[in-house]
């Protein structure tokens, strides 16, 4: 096992950060992980429930990234067991992502119209029907 | 000044990626900050043109178009019909934008995101098998030794439609069924949900 180095945020190492800017695959990684974080923002800190569901798919996108961007890398290392599309496994499992995404979509927001038919809000701390 | 043709190809990868992220990240800042869900909405199409670049870049043309077909054709689609229809008045929007609701959940995320990073970057140095073979180009064919029923020895490009059928109706097609299956109910519940009840 390795060990464990701590350091102080003073003498911690940034130099890799403006790497990011190049086309890596830590680069994608990184994009994804700020469109995730900022899609789990959207979803805590936001009371309409569309932009909730918005943020959501925000999230979903972001994870489509990761696949697709490691499905680029896997392409040119050796194919495990002789599998010749290991790498398109990633980009198979975005587009499955994005069958769910549609579907989960569709139900959410018919489920809001209903909702809103019968009260009239799209603010989730109204929503407490079934509270108590 | 002249620059190697591989050196050109790199900076234009990186300048696309670039604009293409920074697309990405201002429409996904504006989507969850805008007071009003209608710009919300309409920042989801920016989103997801950049998205579709960025899928472009790192080779999956095919699930690029689907993406922008199913997301952009269908589900903001969806999105707009429905804000339409609840046709929110500005002075019902109640949003809290103060410190106090919004602060705890930014500051969370952004500590989320930079552990995930972190992590990230311990994982894949730049140095690694993963990122070497990254950088390097997809090949157009790759050789492999049993041939396959159709195609000979050789693979199609990465992201071609023709290398994405492979797996999916072979390896893959028991979720692909049961994808077929779940658009079905959904779409079912979606119109039993929509239904007014007499």
């Amino acid at each position: 096992m390795n060990e464990v180095h701590f350091v102080t945020l003073a003498e911690a190492d940034f130099s890799w950060l403006p790497s990011l800017f190049s086309f890596r695959l830590l680069s994608c990684l990184a994009l994804a992980t700020a469109i995730f974080s900022i899609g789990a923002w959207g979803v805590l800190a936001r009371r309409n429930i569309l932009v909730m569901l918005i943020s959501v798919e925000l999230m979903l996108n972001a994870v489509m990234l990761c696949f697709v961007s490691f499905s680029r890398a896997l392409v040119n290392l050796p194919a495990p067991n002789g599998n010749a599309f290991a790498a398109e496994g990633g980009q198979i499992f975005a587009l499955f992502i994005i069958a769910v995404a549609a579907a989960e979509a569709a139900v959410g927001l018919a489920i809001v119209m209903a909702y809103f038919r019968n009260r009239q809000t799209v603010d989730t701390r109204d929503i407490q029907a079934l509270k108590h | 000044m002249r620059i190697h043709l591989g050196v050109f190809l790199r900076l234009m990868e990186d300048l696309v990626f670039i604009l293409s992220g920074a697309v990405c990240l201002g429409s996904a800042i504006a989507i969850v900050s805008r007071k009003n869900p209608v710009y919300s909405v309409l920042f989801m199409l920016p989103f997801f043109l950049g998205m579709t670049v960025l899928f472009v870049l790192l080779s999956a043309p095919f699930l690029a178009a689907m993406q922008m077909m199913v997301y952009g054709g269908a589900i903001l689609v969806v999105f707009l019909f429905v804000i339409m229809l609840i046709n929110l008045q500005p002075d019902e929007i109640r949003d809290d934008f103060s410190f106090a609701t919004y602060g705890p959940p930014v500051l969370m995320c952004g500590v989320l995101g930079g552990l995930i990073l972190s992590f990230l970057r311990l994982s894949i140095p730049a140095d690694s098998p993963l990122e070497q073979a990254f950088s390097k180009a997809v090949p157009v064919e790759r050789v492999v030794e049993q041939p396959l029923v159709g195609m000979g020895n050789t693979v199609p490009q990465l992201g071609s439609i023709d290398s994405l059928s492979f797996p999916l109706f072979r390896q893959y097609v028991v979720p692909f069924e049961l994808i077929s299956l779940l658009i079905v109910v959904a779409v079912l519940g979606a119109v039993i949900l929509a239904k007014k009840r007499v």
